[in-house]
């Protein structure tokens, strides 16, 4: 049961981070960035550069944040704004040529190898019967930081409530006098260094490589819908139950129905799952789960 | 209509005089064509094999060239990509009409490249891909060696006599990964073992560790899997940290499923793979190989490729021409017996595939070492 808790954890926080940003953009600018996931691979690629090159992790980590910020801004002002003029359908499609001239780069830059953090290796700490390692702590301890941190902004400050009420409502936001160009550029900045934290801690296991973006998509945008697009911690709850219904599914014996052998479900079903979830979820809440005063979709 | 068919001809003997003339004044090099995937996913293979191409054109040429003149292979890149190794291959069969070409890596590129060589009569010679329908491509193409069904049979009994009954299959799900699980679970089962779960895992997760926790529950003697580089580095980290790698782990070509894997993790991991090097024929040939390039073979497909580059020359000398289908003929002649290659004895059967060809028992120490 704990081992279950902790593979539900471990995956959740993989998506969690890529998934909240990708839906607090989606408040503001109201087209879902697919771009967002590369973002991720791009700062994981940072982060390595950075590592291989004798800077201290956490630095790392920091600067591949600030630099993936950067980039999100830069494409927010040159691209996607031009874009939004024209409707959130093209703005959709620009993300699209966005994510693959982005992949595209990284490829040119630092070829179709993956690459492997050097760190060394811990032993795994036993809570109970689960296993876990340090690396793993720290990641799943600084994405639950993280997410408190950005519930407080969110929930208790002057910019939290200007955000949710530019997310709501932009005319009458902007009416009472909202700066919304400037909390957009905040927030499309927070996303980038969001996701390029997200994937910076996601390849400290599985390694930068070229399709990290790729592979996050459908999982990332699924949790993202699941909770309600435009709605952040709706979308950590999406990635928390994406997770769970995927370990879940892995993890049950049904041996004892038929009697004898354990037996389970092939793993090849383990994204259908998930993706069925998420298919019930739009044809019965297609608002997202969290659907409450405001429609967001 | 004769005479419009005489002056046809006419003109074709002359069209072929004007573009045969010269070649044949400057061909004062003999070549043959290798399709190499240089750039690419597997570039590595692509650049160590393209070495041994070189060292066995050096080594031609030191013993006289062929038919006397200087001997040559044109090398092509791949890039990894089926429809530019199928230009590749269109190039040296039409332009440069190269007798025999030699290629690729991987098996989904491989195989409509010779395709289209048999289609046109050339010869193809496979050196590195190990899908059973290599076996199928039909009359010009030669196979050195041993395909997936011959690996099979290996890995099980020798995971058999390692002493293990019960064990889990892990392998990619796609066509290579259902392949080798499928061929793997018959051939051990024939022996009297038990594969008692089978993990065909999705490509590209982030995590595998409620697979890795699922197949764990049953058990097993050992793990066979066999993975590719990234995702392998993944499950083998995974399998560490969840305390699985406390019974054996044998992978299924062993460098391809290690080659990302940190060594304190690979470390005691046993393996098998395609035979590199046989005899003192080997044993000099990588001498050479690193006394040109300063380091050894990365791969085991160096050997094959030298092998093939050196049967071929062989070939042209016996048949005394360039001519495709004469080099075939030599080379189907070779192939009845008494030629030893870098690779071992190559003897060819009745479908011009190599018959018992060489396997590797490995294990991981530091690097992949023989066992």
């Amino acid at each position: 049961m704990l081992q279950f808790l902790v593979d539900t954890l471990l995956r959740a926080s993989d998506l969690a981070l890529i998934a909240l940003g990708l839906s607090m953009v989606y408040g503001l600018v109201k087209f879902p960035n697919i771009a967002h996931v590369q973002y991720a691979m791009f700062g994981a690629y940072v982060t390595y550069a950075m590592h291989a090159s004798g800077v201290p992790l956490v630095l790392a980590i920091a600067i591949s944040c600030a630099v993936t910020g950067a980039l999100t801004l830069g494409l927010h002002l040159l691209v996607f704004r031009r874009l939004l003029r024209a409707g959130p359908a093209i703005a959709m499609i620009g993300s699209l040529a966005v994510a693959m001239l982005v992949v595209a780069f990284m490829q040119g830059f630092a070829g179709s190898f993956p690459r492997m953090f050097n760190l060394p290796l811990t032993e795994p700490i036993l809570i109970g019967e689960a296993r876990v390692t340090a690396t793993q702590l720290y990641f799943v301890g600084t994405t639950v930081v993280l997410l408190l941190l950005f519930a407080m902004l969110l929930f208790f400050t002057r910019t939290g409530r200007a955000m949710r009420a530019l997310a709501s409502n932009p005319a009458l936001a902007a009416a009472s006098g909202l700066n919304a160009e400037g909390i957009t550029r905040g927030v499309a900045f927070a996303s980038g260094a969001i996701a390029g934290l997200g994937g910076s801690m996601l390849a400290l296991s599985t390694g930068a490589h070229i399709n990290l973006g790729y592979d996050l998509l459908l999982p990332v945008f699924a949790a993202a819908i699941l909770g309600g697009l435009g709605n952040p911690l709706g979308a950590v709850a999406g990635a928390l139950l994406i997770a769970a219904t995927e370990t879940a599914v892995t993890n049950i014996d049904f041996g004892g129905l038929v009697g004898g052998d354990p037996l389970f479900m092939p793993v090849a079903y383990i994204s259908a799952a998930s993706f069925l979830i998420l298919l019930l979820a739009l044809l019965f809440k297609p608002y997202g789960l969290f659907d409450r005063e405001v429609r967001r979709v | 209509m004769t005479f419009k068919m005489h002056s046809f001809y006419a003109a074709t003997a002359l069209l072929g005089t004007l573009s045969v003339t010269p070649v044949v004044q400057a061909q004062e090099t003999v070549n043959m064509g290798a399709v190499l995937s240089l750039t690419g996913a597997n570039a590595t293979v692509g650049e160590d094999v393209r070495r041994a191409v070189m060292l066995a054109v050096d080594k031609v040429n030191a013993d006289g060239g062929v038919l006397g003149k200087k001997f040559g292979v044109i090398v092509e890149d791949s890039g990894g990509n089926p429809t530019t190794a199928l230009n590749a291959a269109r190039k040296l069969a039409s332009v440069d009409k190269v007798p025999v070409v030699i290629g690729e890596y991987s098996s989904g590129i491989t195989l409509p490249m010779a395709q289209y060589l048999v289609k046109e009569g050339v010869g193809h010679i496979n050196v590195a891909s190990t899908s059973t329908k290599v076996r199928e491509l039909g009359a010009s193409s030669f196979n050195l060696i041993g395909l997936e069904n011959l690996g099979n049979q290996f890995s099980a009994a020798d995971t058999w006599a390692l002493g293990y009954r019960k064990v889990a299959m892990i392998a990619p799900n796609n066509a290579y990964g259902q392949g080798v699980a499928h061929g793997f679970k018959q051939e051990f089962e024939k022996l009297g073992g038990k594969v008692v779960t089978e993990l065909l895992y999705t490509a590209g997760q982030s995590t595998y560790r409620r697979e890795l926790q699922q197949v764990s529950r049953s058990a097993p003697d050992a793990y066979i899997y066999t993975a590719y580089g990234q995702e392998s580095a993944v499950l083998n980290r995974e399998a560490y940290e969840l305390g699985l790698r406390k019974s054996p782990w044998y992978a299924i070509l062993l460098s391809m499923s290690l080659s990302d894997t940190p060594a304190n993790i690979a470390n005691g991991q046993l393996g098998m793979e395609v035979g590199n090097v046989y005899g003192d024929a080997g044993k000099a040939y990588q001498a050479a190989f690193n006394a040109k390039y300063k380091e050894g073979t990365k791969t085991s497909y160096t050997g094959y490729a030298y092998d093939a580059v050196l049967m071929t020359a062989a070939a042209m000398n016996k048949a005394k021409s360039t001519d495709t289908d004469k080099v075939q003929a030599a080379l189907k002649d070779l192939g009845k017996g008494g030629y030893v290659g870098v690779t071992g004895p190559i003897v060819f059967d009745a479908e011009r595939q190599r018959i018992d060809p060489p396997y590797a028992k490995l294990k991981y120490d530091g690097k992949v070492v023989p066992r």
